[in-house]
This record gives structure tokens, sequence and C-alpha cells, in this order.
């Protein structure tokens, strides 16, 4: 009775065991496919592995050429802020010594039209009313003056314009920052894919220790954001209106 | 007496122009890159004004003001802040660390020179 029962549970596992075989055979083929995927594909993950490697690697050279040129626009901004300086130091001599030729002319003038009510002489007046007008600069230099205060604003807006270059310089250093982010995200990437360490060996970033930027500074000669500003300031203190400085420089 | 100004940016371009603006009315300027060469010329130099960026390294715009405020010897020197940085928050915040005036830049000279001639003169 025991021998029957035995028997029937070993071709019953036997039965178990003829399954499993054929599900297998079938198994067999999608196994190999899959190994003949894995052959394919690993190559082509080592090639973008290599890729991102290298690329990752060239991204210090693209922060220190970013940097490179933020130093050679500032130096270049300085010398021609310097020149502006010293154009500005020159015209305001010239501005200088026109008032005090336009003083003295005035004075002469002045001077020749009183002895006019004195000269007892027909035509008098005609004559040195002539002779002040082939003589006297006083309009020429007026003219000329106000050329000069035209040069003097027009170099003080050249100026004023060349602060562009620290604006720019903020928003070159956010871009170094981003790159630098980039950096240590696909070095850690690759360092998880097959335990190499991209930096070492590589130029190291030149990012300098404490670098200070603003990431949103934008150029703008716009007057609205600082009406916003003394709009708070002027909660506690006192601000200036456009008039009030005019004023100041009038 | 000239009046001295002292300009704390670590742009040499702000630097520049906030030099040539002032000259112009004679006052003489002291220019350093940070808050932290700034603290150091504070005590050797009689500085009537301070101008102060926000964004420096090593001290940065806002611990210089509160260092100045929180100093017997300078708490009464007038600051003025020039930054980018436009947000309420920074400006509310460089108001309450003690600053005087806030100018944002880009900025006109002439405002400058405003802001300055109103508390020096």
């Amino acid at each position: 009775m025991m021998r029957s029962e035995n028997l029937s549970q070993l071709f019953s596992k036997l039965d178990d065991l003829k399954k499993v075989f054929t599900y297998g055979e079938k198994l067999i083929p999608v196994i190999q496919s899959l190994g003949e995927f894995m052959k394919e594909t690993v190559p082509l993950l080592e090639n973008i592995n290599r890729s991102i490697a290298e690329s990752t690697s060239k991204i210090p050279k693209a922060t220190n050429q970013i940097q490179n040129v933020t130093s050679a626009t500032e130096m270049a901004t300085t010398e021609i802020l310097d020149l502006v300086d010293s154009l500005n130091d020159d015209l305001t001599d010239i501005e200088k010594t026109m008032v005090e030729v336009l003083a003295k002319e005035t004075d002469k003038k002045d001077f020749l039209m009183s002895l006019i009510p004195m000269l007892k002489k027909e035509n008098a007046e005609l004559f040195i009313k002539d002779f002040l007008n082939k003589n006297c600069s006083t309009e020429k230099l007026g003219v000329l003056l106000l050329q000069v205060g035209k040069m003097k604003n027009d170099s003080n807006s050249i100026a004023l314009s060349l602060q562009v270059q620290d604006i720019t310089s903020q928003q070159l250093a956010t871009v170094n920052h981003l790159i630098e982010s980039v950096q240590e995200r696909l070095s850690s990437l690759i360092e998880d894919f097959d335990n190499t360490k991209i930096i070492e060996g590589q130029d190291n970033l030149n990012i300098p220790e404490g670098a200070s930027f603003d990431p949103n500074a934008r150029y703008s000669k716009s007057l609205v954001p600082q009406q916003e500003v003394d709009s708070i300031f002027s909660k506690e203190m006192q601000t200036a209106s456009q008039a009030e400085i005019d004023k100041l420089f009038n | 007496m000239k009046k001295v100004i002292l300009v704390a940016d670590d742009s040499p371009t702000i630097r520049k122009f906030v030099s040539i603006s002032l000259k112009v009315k004679g006052y003489e300027i002291i220019q350093v890159a940070d808050g932290m060469q700034a603290l150091e010329v504070l005590p050797s130099e009689q500085i009537d004004l301070v101008i102060t960026d926000l964004n420096m390294p090593n001290i940065d715009g806002f611990e210089l003001i509160k260092t100045i405020r929180t100093n017997e010897d300078y708490r009464e020197i007038p600051i003025i802040i020039l930054s980018s940085l436009s947000g309420n928050e920074d400006i509310e915040k460089g108001m309450q660390c003690g600053a005087n005036a806030y100018l944002l830049k880009p900025f006109d000279s002439k405002r400058v020179l405003y802001e300055v001639s109103k508390f020096l003169n």
C-alpha cells in the first residue's frame, strides 16, 4: 500500500520536473537573446561612459576660459574708464579756463559799452559795436562751453554704460557655478558606473573660494527698480526725487 | 579738509566708476575689494562715509554694515549700499542692518553724488 503511494508521489514529482524542463526549454532562447543583447549593450554603455568622461574632463577648461573672458573684459573696461577719467579731467580744465576767458571778455564788452555815452563823437556807438563784433568772443565762448558740457555728459554716459561689465561678470560667474554643478553630477555618475575618478589628473576647477555673485544680475537703465527700492526705504527715510537730484547739478 | 569715502566692491569696474563720479566734487576715495579689507582700513583712516556692495568675498556687505553699526567708533558713519540685488528681502535686510541708502546697479553717477552730498554736506 505504502509502496503504491510513494510511487504515485514520485510520478507526480517527475511530472513537475518535466514541466520545469519544458518551461526551461522555452526560456533558454529568451536568456540567450538577453545575453546577446547585453553583449551589444555593454560596449555601447562603455562608449557613452567614455564620452561623458571626456566631456566632463573638458569642463574645467571651459570654466577657465569663461574666467579669462571676465578678467580680460575687466581689464579693458578699467583701461577705458581710466581714459574717460582723464578725458573728464581735461574737459574740466578746458571748461574752467573758458569760464575765466568768458568773464574777461564780458568785462571788456561791458567796459567798451560803458564808453558809448561818454563819447560825443557821431557814430561812436556804431564804431564800438562794430569793434566788439570783430574782437569780442563772448557768444562763441558761450556756444563752446555748451559743447564742452555736452562732451562731459557724453563721457559720463560712456562710464555709466561700462557698468555692464560688472553685470556680465556676475552672469558669467553664475554660468561657471552651473557648469561646476553639472561636472559634479557627471563625475559622481561615472564613479558609480566604473569606479573611476574623473577629476583626478585633470585640470582642477578654478572657481575662486568665496566667489560672490548675484545670479539675477541684469543690466537695465530703467528707473523703475530704483524707484521700488526708494519706496521701501522711504518708509523710514527721506529719499530723493529726480527734480531734487537735477537741481543739485544744474 | 577733504571728506574721505571708503568704497568696498569686488568689481574694479564699479570701484573705478564710483571714484570717477565722486572725484568731481573733490572727495577723497579709498578703494577696497571686500568687507574684510574695509574693516582693516577703518581704524587707520578717518572715514566720513562708506559705500559698499553686498555680494563680496570674505566678509559681505551685510556683515560689514552690521560690524560698523555695532562699533562705537564707527557707528555714526553713513553707509550707502550699491548692489544689483533687487529683491525686497535684500533691500529690507540692508535697511535693518543699518544702511542709510540703497542704490541699484547699474547706477547713475548723479544719484550717487546726490546721496553722498546729502550725508556729507
